[in-house]
């Protein structure tokens, strides 16, 4: 690729203390994203994709990391606390694995989808307006009172969109999206992914996109990167990947994606959806 | 009202009957420590021992002591002493807890170590026997049961504020707004304390009826409210030995001190449901 990358990671090696030591639970990963670019970080579970994608952050006091981790050509493995606070959440957003969990049950919506900016020094009003705006873009409804609302009023998918706002709303070069739809019902899923994809691309944003479901890779990023047992086992386009795949795991996980080709992002008939509510009605 | 207003009373459940009496006798206390002296006919303190030891009647409601006081204003004024010792000790004790117990917990391992010894021997003091050697050092009086009882009551908020924030500081949303760079003061103001205090609140109106029925033993032992005072256990105290003869004396204070200390209880129970996440949850 001809443009310097947005995220440089070279031979990224975390290690977490065990008993008797430290133990080396990725093992030297190297990725690539350009900017605007949206990549798929693919693999089984506990191959280690949570773990790279907290190391680009450094959000765990106790993992020792080593290698290269550049973002915007700035290595933020030296970076000091303080600047990187300033990264987190500022040129860096982080949608967690289990985002219904990761909203303050006793701050109102709106304050929570503030406060990256009003932690960054923008006025209140300001923010607020911002807030509502993004909700409205995301397709929460009246998002004007809703901001007034605590989480426990809001439904999954709506909580989903309220989470993806707070990881963007003071606009970052990149979106690290962890399994951002694995606890939503498959409809809300698409949608939700769907929304992410548009906001990428208004914003020229780039998304690293984590899941282990091949299946909704297809339709949403340019490249993927394989991840087994701690490492990178096969980086390339999607389409690579999904028409010939040079790695027997990269076939294994192929295999157990439901259907290839076709339309991969339009959602399955569920077997016992019964419990899963038409997403447009929830609130 | 806008559409998602119809969805709001389902996550709001209604009062249940046991609980709304409970919420309104504790109210009525707090109307009394309030208005008592606008509501009392009497001078709760004007002896007149020509009307000693009247039965509950048209003129005097809840009778009369063996001075001649009228019960009901007594009891009414009564409200004024023992609600605010109360909440003095249940502030001081949250103020020290909250404190000590957030320290504790955010502070490191040594800061820990050496906060929960302290907290330890505060939780070994019986409050009896401290209000005892306050009330032989200071003299008796409300004030020295006050300070014995909240020197002997916060070590169990400041470990339970401990427990929470510890319990809290690793809950997912507060590792969120951290990914958000949220700093470390705002988190710990915003995030972490807030939901912590959410479940010490509940705590500390439980515990309203418990410092209330102490204050009052307390005081009816000798160490707290002195005689002239309303102060509901000085009053079972002063009239004890009529029980007998005037038991409205003995019971209406008693009745008083019970229903308060029951209705505090009571709202405190139904608040701990009410924040309780998980039926919180199922709400909705
Ligand atoms: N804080 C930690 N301390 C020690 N080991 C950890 C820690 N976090 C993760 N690990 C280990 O690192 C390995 C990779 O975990 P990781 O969470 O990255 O997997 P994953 O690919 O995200 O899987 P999943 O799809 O289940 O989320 C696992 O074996 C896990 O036990
Ligand atoms: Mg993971």
């Amino acid at each position: 690729m001809s443009t310097d990358p947005l995220l440089r990671i070279r031979d990224l090696r975390v290690s977490y203390p065990a008993a008797g030591g430290m133990a080396e639970v990725v093992h030297g990963v190297d990725l690539d994203l350009a900017p605007g670019e949206r990549v798929a970080l693919v693999g089984e579970s506990g191959s280690g994709k949570s773990v790279t994608a907290r190391a680009v952050l450094r959000l765990d006091p106790d993992a020792r990391l080593s290698g290269g981790i550049e973002l915007e050509g700035v290595d933020l493995l030296g970076l000091p606390q303080r600047r990187m606070r300033e990264i987190r959440g500022g040129r860096v957003g982080l949608v967690f694995q289990d985002p219904l969990a990761s909203l303050n049950p006793v701050m109102t919506i709106g304050r929570q989808v503030m406060q990256p900016l009003v932690i960054r020094g923008v006025s209140r009003r300001v923010a607020r307006r911002r807030a509502i705006e993004l909700l409205e873009r995301l397709g929460v409804r009246d998002a004007e009172h809703r901001v007034d609302d605590y989480p426990h009023q809001f439904s999954g998918g709506m909580r989903q969109r309220v989470v993806i706002a707070i990881a963007v709303i003071a606009e970052p070069a990149l979106l690290i999206a962890d399994e951002p739809t694995t606890a939503l019902d498959v409809r809300v899923q698409a949608r939700v992914l769907e929304l992410l994809h548009e906001l990428a691309a208004e914003r020229g944003m780039s998304i690293l996109l984590i899941t282990h479901d091949l299946g909704i890779v297809a339709g949403f990023a340019e490249r993927a990167v394989v991840m087994r047992h701690g490492r990178a086992v096969e980086t390339g386009t999607v389409d690579q990947i999904y028409n010939a795949p040079r790695h027997d795991y990269t076939r294994a996980l192929l295999a157990a994606v439901p259907r290839i080709g076709g339309d991969v992002t339009r959602p399955l008939a569920v077997i016992g959806a019964a419990g899963n509510a038409p997403e447009e009605e929830e609130s | 009202m806008s559409a998602h207003a119809a969805a709001k009373p389902r996550t709001r459940r209604r009062v249940p009957v046991v609980e709304g009496i409970a919420l309104a006798v504790a109210a009525l206390v707090v109307l009394m420590a309030v208005a008592g002296p606008l509501l009392a006919p009497y001078d709760p303190y004007a002896v007149d021992l020509s009307r000693s030891l009247l039965p509950p009647s048209a003129e005097h409601w809840l009778g009369t002591d063996s001075n001649g006081r009228d019960v009901l204003s007594r009891v009414l004024y009564g409200a004024r002493v023992t609600l605010p010792a109360t909440l003095v000790v249940i502030a001081a004790s949250t103020l020290i807890g909250l404190l000590i117990g957030t320290l504790a917990a955010l502070g490191g391992k040594v800061v820990d170590e050496v906060l929960m010894r302290i907290t330890d021997i505060g939780l070994s003091l019986p409050a009896i026997i401290l209000a005892l050697g306050l009330a032989a050092a200071l003299g008796p009086g409300l004030s020295s049961a006050v300070i014995a009882l909240s020197l002997t009551w916060w070590p169990g908020y400041a470990r339970l504020v401990r427990t929470l924030v510890r319990e809290v500081k690793d809950a997912e949303y507060v590792d969120a707004a951290r990914v958000m760079g949220v700093p470390q003061g705002r988190l710990i103001f915003r995030h972490i304390l807030p939901n912590a205090l959410n479940t010490l609140y509940v705590q500390t109106t439980v515990d309203v009826g418990a410092v209330m029925l102490v204050i009052s033993g307390l005081s009816f032992i000798g160490v707290g409210a002195q005689v002239p005072s309303s102060e509901w256990g000085a009053m079972i105290a002063g009239e004890a030995n009529n029980l007998t003869n005037a038991w409205w004396a003995v019971a209406f204070p008693g009745l008083a001190l019970l229903l308060t200390a029951l209705a505090f209880n009571l709202v405190g129970d139904w608040l701990r449901v009410r924040n309780d996440p998980t039926i919180r949850q199922e709400a909705r």
